[in-house]
């Protein structure tokens, strides 16, 4: 096996710009490597980019990739429609779940899961597993037959971005925000949910502006994302300082204090 | 085209009274066949200058060369006795029973001297469906009527005749379905309603028509004291389909809904025009029309929503929403309110034409569904409020599939 395989995520120099503003930089050279049952944690005040590099890894046609390079493990999927990353086995939980009207949750997901898997999913098989990662999120069963995150709550929207999870089990998860919105204990259940779906192939990166959900999924490596660049990598201890103290010392230590960042 | 067309003595008057004689129509009938034949030969074609008829050009369209054509017509209908019946308008105007209240609603919510298409129909039609409900009877089932015209020659003209009469309290349910080959065909319809005091009626339009279809529909209600009509129509196939549904709202606290759905591809042209008159104090009306275009498909909707100075305390609702599938398909839709009254409840109205929503794309490609996948569920999601309410079993699951299914091929 190559150096390459061994990595689930490689993501190079990445520079990336809205599409729609191709003059608005928002991710300046990002760097990140996820190899197989690590859990990385992405840290960093409010605005830094943290969600365009999650949309960005995911194919979002919104960004636009100027330079640098996206492998998924060992492919470069770099200009990759979102959907052939997704079958592939790439998952993004979103911070702002898009509500879809007219479409109900087990409709959606029976078609996600047919795509996922490249082919059609017995309707019994699929109810099971519908009904058995329900229960493990502790989600009422009537939550399948409302519309894709239509009148949802803020966290009834997180629960079903990590049921999707679940039942397409992915290799890489990317979780943008996900403990946002929840109280103590939807935010257990929820990592329960993403802890129950560890396997030693699977990578996941939490990206967050709290340490909070850290404490229930340890993080391996924590990176910091500074104005579009990843500005300091460290293990748990970082997340903790930064929650401590906050990202001014960071800041500061760098010599970056005083840029367009607010915390 | 126009230059060549033979027109056909079947359209004159003699052809349509001889038509009548062969068919052994009561006299009544005859007569009526007769005057309806005249108010064809009067009645001009109508012109883009007619606000209904602005992005429908029928100039080139010369009904008289279309030849008139029974299509198979099957009616599934429970037994039912007395008054009651569900089932052929011609063996209706003809029976000793009913025939005496055909003649009396026939042609009176809908009059042929209307319009030319109108006119033919009224001149033309040979069979169609007569529901008659007296007072407080229930129907448990819908009545399904089936117009086949999958076997008509390249040049045929149908006419479809459908008259429901529910009496007081009483309450039905019609489900008609239209299917035709790829040939070029014309179609021209009427459906009259009458719901008396607190009836409740509900018909389901649903056109499954060939390639070349070209269907012109009128369908009017006369909704009374306390009664609710809802017409709704469900428009897949078909090469021009133009449909007019209006309701004349005169009871007090009257409801008509008023629901359409439109799928097009290729060259498809849908028109709905709308019309909710209230004139009954604190009566209520809704709309809602979505037209999904791939291709270069075109919807236009333009729908009249107006509260008369006698129809104090209404609500009206009427929306209209186009889906452009493609970067060629194109919509025009203008929903307007004629208030003439101060004294009302509440009257919106709105209309959006545009692209597939990116966010909720993107999240379904996200998932791993391909764009078409993706587009097939957005669009089946997209029409579900409109038919979530319509009472047929199954019906969302069917138009799911149809939607599936033509948007397997669709171009998008
Ligand atoms: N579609 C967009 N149009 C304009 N600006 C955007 C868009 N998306 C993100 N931005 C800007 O890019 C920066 C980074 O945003 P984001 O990635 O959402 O940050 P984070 O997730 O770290 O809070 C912010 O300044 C934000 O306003
Ligand atoms: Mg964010």
């Amino acid at each position: 096996m190559t150096a390459m395989s061994d990595k689930i995520l490689e993501v190079n120099d990445l520079h990336v710009s809205i599409a729609d503003k191709p003059e608005l930089q928002i991710i300046r050279g990002a760097n990140l490597e996820i190899r197989p049952g690590e859990i990385h944690a992405l840290m960093g005040p409010n605005g830094s980019g943290k969600s365009t590099l999650a949309n960005s890894i995911a194919g979002s046609p919104a960004y636009e990739v100027d330079s640098g390079q996206i492998l998924f493990q060992g492919q470069d999927v770099t200009e990759m429609p979102a959907d052939e990353r997704a079958r592939l086995g790439m998952f993004l939980s979103f911070q702002y779940p898009t509500a879809i009207p007219g479409v109900t949750m087990v409709n959606f997901l029976r078609e996600a899961l047919k795509a996922r898997r490249g082919e059609e999913v017995p309707a019994r098989e699929f109810l099971g597993e519908l009904r058995e990662t329900l229960k493990t999120l502790k989600m009422d069963e009537s939550f399948a037959r409302r519309y894709v995150n239509d009148g949802f709550s803020g966290g009834e929207k997180k629960r079903a971005e990590i049921l999707q999870l679940g039942m397409l089990k992915p290799s890489l998860a990317i979780l943008d925000e996900t403990d946002s919105g929840l109280d103590v204990d939807a935010l257990r259940t929820v990592a329960e949910g993403v802890n129950a779906l560890r396997t030693p192939d699977i990578g996941i990166l939490i990206i967050t502006h709290y340490e909070r959900i850290l404490n229930y999924i340890t993080p391996d490596v924590v990176h910091i994302l500074v104005d579009g660049r990843i500005v300091k990598s460290g293990d748990f201890a970082l997340a903790k300082e930064i929650e401590a103290n906050g990202y001014d010392p960071i800041l500061e230590e760098l010599g970056i204090a005083g840029e367009a960042v607010t915390a | 085209m126009s230059d060549t067309v033979a027109l056909l003595p079947a359209y004159a008057e003699d052809g349509v009274v001889a038509g009548a004689q062969a068919r052994s129509e009561p006299d009544w009938l005859l007569a009526r066949r007769r005057e309806a034949a005249r108010a064809f030969d009067a009645t001009p074609m109508p012109t883009t200058q007619l606000r209904p008829w602005k992005y429908t050009g029928v100039s080139d369209l010369v009904i008289e060369s279309w030849a008139p054509w029974s299509p198979q017509l099957t009616i599934e209908a429970p037994a039912l006795d007395g008054d009651a019946f569900a089932g052929s308008l011609a063996e209706a105007a003809s029976d000793a029973t009913h025939g005496d209240a055909v003649r009396e609603r026939l042609g009176s919510v809908v009059t042929a001297t209307e319009g030319r298409f109108i006119a033919a129909n009224a001149a033309q039609w040979e069979d169609g469906v007569y529901v008659r409900l007296p007072r407080a009877t229930t129907l448990e089932k819908p009545v399904v009527v089936t117009l086949d015209a999958t076997g008509a020659p390249a040049g045929a003209a149908v006419y479809p005749r459908i008259l429901i009469d529910a009496g007081a309290a009483a309450e039905a349910s019609v489900v008609i379905r239209f299917t035709s080959n790829d040939q070029p065909l014309l179609v021209s319809s009427v459906i009259e309603m009458h719901a008396e005091q607190d009836a409740r009626v509900r018909v389901l339009l649903d056109d499954r028509w060939g390639a070349q279809t070209k269907e012109f529909t009128t369908a009017r209600s006369r909704v009374g004291k306390g009664a609710d009509v809802q017409l709704s129509s469900l428009a897949i196939g078909g090469q021009v389909i133009k449909q007019t549904v209006e309701s004349l709202i005169e009871g007090e606290g009257a409801n008509s809904t008023i629901r359409g759905v439109a799928l097009g591809d290729h060259d498809q042209h849908f028109d709905f025009v709308t019309l909710q008159d209230h004139i009954g104090p604190k009566s209520t009306s809704d709309v809602e029309i979505k037209a999904a275009l791939a291709g270069a498909s075109k919807s236009i909707y333009y729908g009249v929503t107006r509260v008369e100075v006698s129809a104090k305390g209404s609500q009206a609702e009427q929306v209209n929403r186009n889906l452009l599938l493609s970067s060629d398909a194109k919509a025009d839709s203008d929903p307007v309110l004629e208030i003439l009254t101060s004294d009302v409840i509440r009257c919106g109205h709105g209309a959006t034409v545009g692209p597939v929503d990116e966010e909720a794309l993107f999240y379904l490609q996200s998932r791993g569904l391909p764009r078409r996948a993706a587009f097939q569920l957005l669009v089946a999601g997209f029409f579900q409020s409109v038919i979530q309410d319509v009472p047929i079993d199954g019906l969302a699951e069917e138009l799911e599939t149809l939607v599936v299914d033509k948007l397997a091929a669709a171009e998008l």
